[in-house]
């Protein structure tokens, strides 16, 4: 049982508290993020900032304000206090309305929810008014493609979506989320209850994704972050405790708090040993 | 063995009870439709005295009514449901919903006795009316008393609309109205539409109200679209003969094949407003 | 922009739904009110006037009476009915079941009436009477109290029911100590809505169970009564009797009262449950 999370040397201390690189652009800026429900603390003083692109894996024990964190991002959740900052503009401010916000930081959730359309009208439901009209078969493919969806659908775009499988389901979702071009991807456990085939299918779409917009994925699954690269968050009790390249992280975490969860989920996953 | 006993008897007793029920009811009438055919539900007069027995008046009465009432209720209503549950706070609810109890718990007798009082001379003064007595007063009326049906099952069907549908809409940047109109209204179509089926039945066999300002007057209006005058709907008509009319004679066995008629046109609504939606649950 | 706009124009369509039931019940108020004299409640059975200054106390338990039988005759057959499609009844005969009494829901009362006139009137020659007309009521209430008990029986979680079983209690056993326990409250609410019922209905007792003028005190299963809705209908087309319409008022406000009384009792019983619930 030589297990990696209990390696800790200080010859990696330096390099779990790496920070983005000066050279990229930071896109979005979370300072001092609270939120109570029913008098209980979800969130408390949270900072993190997302690069210009590149994924972010957030894991953490449950409970721990991971999904809270991501809908307060995108703006299901409306009463926290501190401030979210995406592309220098305060996001409670959001020139074009709350709406508009959503459209810019796209949220895809644990389960997917498909409406009862066909697969051509689910990937354009976001889509409205005027832009509707044109001829969005373009679009259509391109949102399929990047989800990894098209080769299995392309025959049967006006078939009814609810016919497809949970994990055709859940990128048909990415896709969706992907028509309204959001500059930023956030997913919840998008792949907590799939195949591994489906999994393998939804990370290669992810890293696609990654090379133009920020991505951030909560997960639970220790060898997805593994993976997926790019860096990684660790949260418990509703603040960020430690952060840092996802490899580093994983292997030489410093928090006791990070050491046991690993240790945890070791034991869950023995395929994790051997690495 | 007590309790099985109970239960074969009323479980016999109901069964009996229904079967009497259609047993007497196809059995009052069917001398009727024996003497006369088919053909009296679509000639026009209505006159027990000379033995002429015409539903057309009263059916065209009843199918104005229902059409007035839902033309009022069915937005009022819808609107109703979509502003209790989509708009206003938690905190307003209990409002809402003791109106909607207020407006269904008053028995049909005081709704005409309000439509006589209220209803009858507002129409004498602005529209220049005789008394009243019109099929605009029984569809406002019936409209009123179908309000609470139609807002308490879309109400209903609207909370039923799983909370994923709205995240997901509202994730993807879609503002209020256009949730609305793409996500939550077609969703819970398939309640909303049995609830307007479910109230047509209601609003068909509803009696006193309608008895009291209809004006009960065989006719069909003329023109057809004259909703101004006096006329007939098949429960005001069975209400005001039912009493006069001797055992056995042909206008008692009319009657009986109006009720008949009316039986069967509520039947099939409530067939149609519950079958789809058991489909929908199972698949 | 259009999101107020679309907000407006739905909020501007439901105020009738809030308007009109307490418009009707101010006027309802403003009318009855001054009716109510010493007078009112009496059972004085006046000869003169009509019915319209007469008491309503005897339209009063006419009415109750009717409604309060009807719902005693109805509710063992309601219980009957459930236990058996919970205990013996197979999915099949269950769905039959749920199809046969929603559909005798949707039968409109006057309907029922009719079929009173014919069976318990003359056919069986019991004349126009309190035993008809409670008959004629328990028919129309009893798919309503059979589908609520129904309800309340299914909200009885299916682990204890499969606890008692597995202990080999007799289904009665069950009923008696495991279903009674935790179904009599919503039963009682189902109950006390179906009186609630019973005593807005006009038109099914209008030809088999009333008469206008002169019952009083129902002495009798196969005698006629009075009832307040009747009295109400009756009086409501002498419109141009001061008196009587004065008199139409208040019975309809006692009337009111009286529905109200009972919903009130039931809504009550419903959130104590859903409180413990």
């Amino acid at each position: 049982m030589d297990s990696p999370a209990l390696i800790a040397t200080a010859d990696n201390i330096e390099n779990t508290l790496s920070q983005p690189t000066p050279s990229q652009k930071i896109r979005v800026e979370v300072s001092e993020l609270s939120l109570k429900r029913a008098g209980r603390v979800i969130l408390n003083k949270l900072n993190l900032s997302l690069a210009d692109t590149g994924i972010t894996a957030v894991i953490g024990p449950s409970g721990a304000g991971k999904s809270s964190l991501l809908r307060c991002m995108n703006g299901l959740i409306k009463d926290w206090q501190g401030e979210i900052i995406v592309d220098g503009v305060a996001s409670k401010h959001w020139p074009a309305g709350e709406d508009a916000l959503r459209q810019h930081i796209g949220l895809i959730a644990q389960k997917p929810t498909v409406f009862p359309c066909s697969i051509a009208d689910n990937v354009l439901f976001g889509i409205r008014g005027k832009k509707r009209r044109h001829d969005n078969s373009q679009l259509i493919e391109s949102c399929l493609k990047q989800a990894a969806l098209w080769d299995e659908v392309s025959d049967r775009l006006n078939h009814d979506a609810q016919t497809l499988s949970i994990g055709q389901q859940q990128r048909l979702c990415i896709a969706r989320a992907l028509a309204v071009k959001p500059a930023v991807i956030l997913l919840d456990e998008p792949t907590a209850s799939l195949d591994p085939r489906s999994k393998n299918k939804i990370e290669a779409s992810l890293h696609g994704l990654a090379k133009t917009m920020p991505v951030v994925v909560v997960t639970h699954d220790l060898d997805q972050v593994r993976r997926l690269g790019g860096q990684a968050f660790f949260m418990c009790d509703g603040t960020l405790i430690e952060q840092g390249d996802s490899e580093t992280l994983l292997n030489t975490p410093q928090r006791i708090e990070t050491r046991e969860f690993f240790q945890w989920s070791v034991c869950d996953c023995p395929s994790d040993a051997d690495k | 063995m007590l309790l099985r006993s109970w239960i074969t008897f009323s479980v016999i007793f109901s069964l009996a009870l229904v079967l009497i029920f259609v047993g007497f009811l196809v059995s009052a009438s069917l001398p009727f439709f024996l003497d006369y055919g088919l053909s009296p539900i679509v000639s026009s007069e209505w006159y027990p005295y000379e033995d002429l027995y015409g539903f057309l008046p009263a059916l065209v009465g009843s199918a104005w009514a229902i059409v007035i009432a839902l033309a009022i209720a069915l937005p009022c209503g819808l609107a109703a449901a979509i502003v209790s549950v989509e708009i206003l706070p938690q905190r307003y609810h209990g409002l809402i919903n003791l109106c909607i109890d207020i407006l269904a718990g008053i028995p049909s007798v005081v709704y005409g006795l309000l439509g006589i009082a209220l209803l009858l001379p507002w129409l004498k003064n602005n529209l220049d009316l005789l008394s009243g007595h019109s099929l605009l007063a029984a569809g406002l009326l019936l409209a009123v008393m179908i309000l609470p049906t139609i807002t308490r099952l879309s109400q209903d069907a609207l909370r039923d609309v799983d909370n994923s549908y709205r995240e997901a809409a509202s994730s993807l940047g879609l503002d209020w109205s256009q949730r609305l109109f793409s996500v939550l209204l077609p969703q819970a179509w398939p309640g909303i539409r049995s609830a307007s089926l479910l109230a047509t039945g209601r609003g068909l066999g509803e009696t006193i109200a309608v008895m009291l300002v209809v004006g009960s007057i065989d006719r069909i209006p003329e023109p057809w679209y004259n909703l101004l005058a006096p006329a007939q709907t098949i429960t005001s008509r069975i209400g005001r003969e039912m009493g006069e009319a001797s055992v056995g004679s042909s206008q008692w066995s009319a009657l009986m094949a109006c009720g008949l008629v009316l039986t069967l046109c509520v039947m099939l609504l409530s067939i149609l407003a519950h079958a789809p939606r058991k489909r929908l649950a199972r698949g | 922009m259009a999101n107020r706009f679309t907000q407006a124009l739905l909020i501007a369509l439901a105020l009738p739904a809030i308007a009109v039931p307490l418009a009707c019940l101010l006027y309802l108020l403003m009318r009855g009110l001054p009716g109510f004299d010493s007078n009112l409640f009496s059972l004085n059975l006046g000869e003169s006037g009509f019915g319209s200054s007469q008491g309503i106390m005897a339209q009063v338990i006419g009415s109750l009476a009717l409604s309060i039988l009807s719902c005693l005759l109805a509710l063992p057959l309601a219980i009957g009915l459930s236990l058996y499609s919970r205990l013996y009844a197979g999915p099949r005969s269950n769905s039959v079941m749920q199809h046969v009494l929603t559909t005798f829901q949707s039968i409109p009362p006057l309907v029922y009436g009719l079929c009173g006139l014919v069976v318990f009137v003359h056919l069986l020659g019991w004349g126009i009477s309190l035993a008809a007309g409670a008959i004629v009521l328990a028919m129309i209430i009893l798919p309503v109290l059979t589908l609520n008990t129904i309800h309340a029986l299914e909200r009885v979680p299916s682990d204890y029911t499969d606890a008692a079983r597995a202990l080999g209690m007799s289904p009665s056993r069950v009923v008696w100590h495991v279903w009674r326990p935790r179904a009599w409250r919503s039963l009682l609410t189902g109950l006390f809505l179906a009186v609630a019922r019973t005593l807005s209905e006009t038109a099914p007792i209008l030809f088999t169970a009333t008469v206008f003028s002169g019952a009083s005190w129902p002495n009798s299963l196969f005698a006629p009564v009075t009832s307040l809705q009747t009295h109400i209908f009756y009086l409501a087309q002498e419109a141009v009797d001061e008196n009587a319409v004065a008199r139409a008022w208040s019975s309809a406000l006692v009337l009111v009262t009286l529905v109200a009384m009972f919903s009130l009792i039931a809504h009550l019983l419903n959130r104590r449950r859903s409180h413990h619930g």
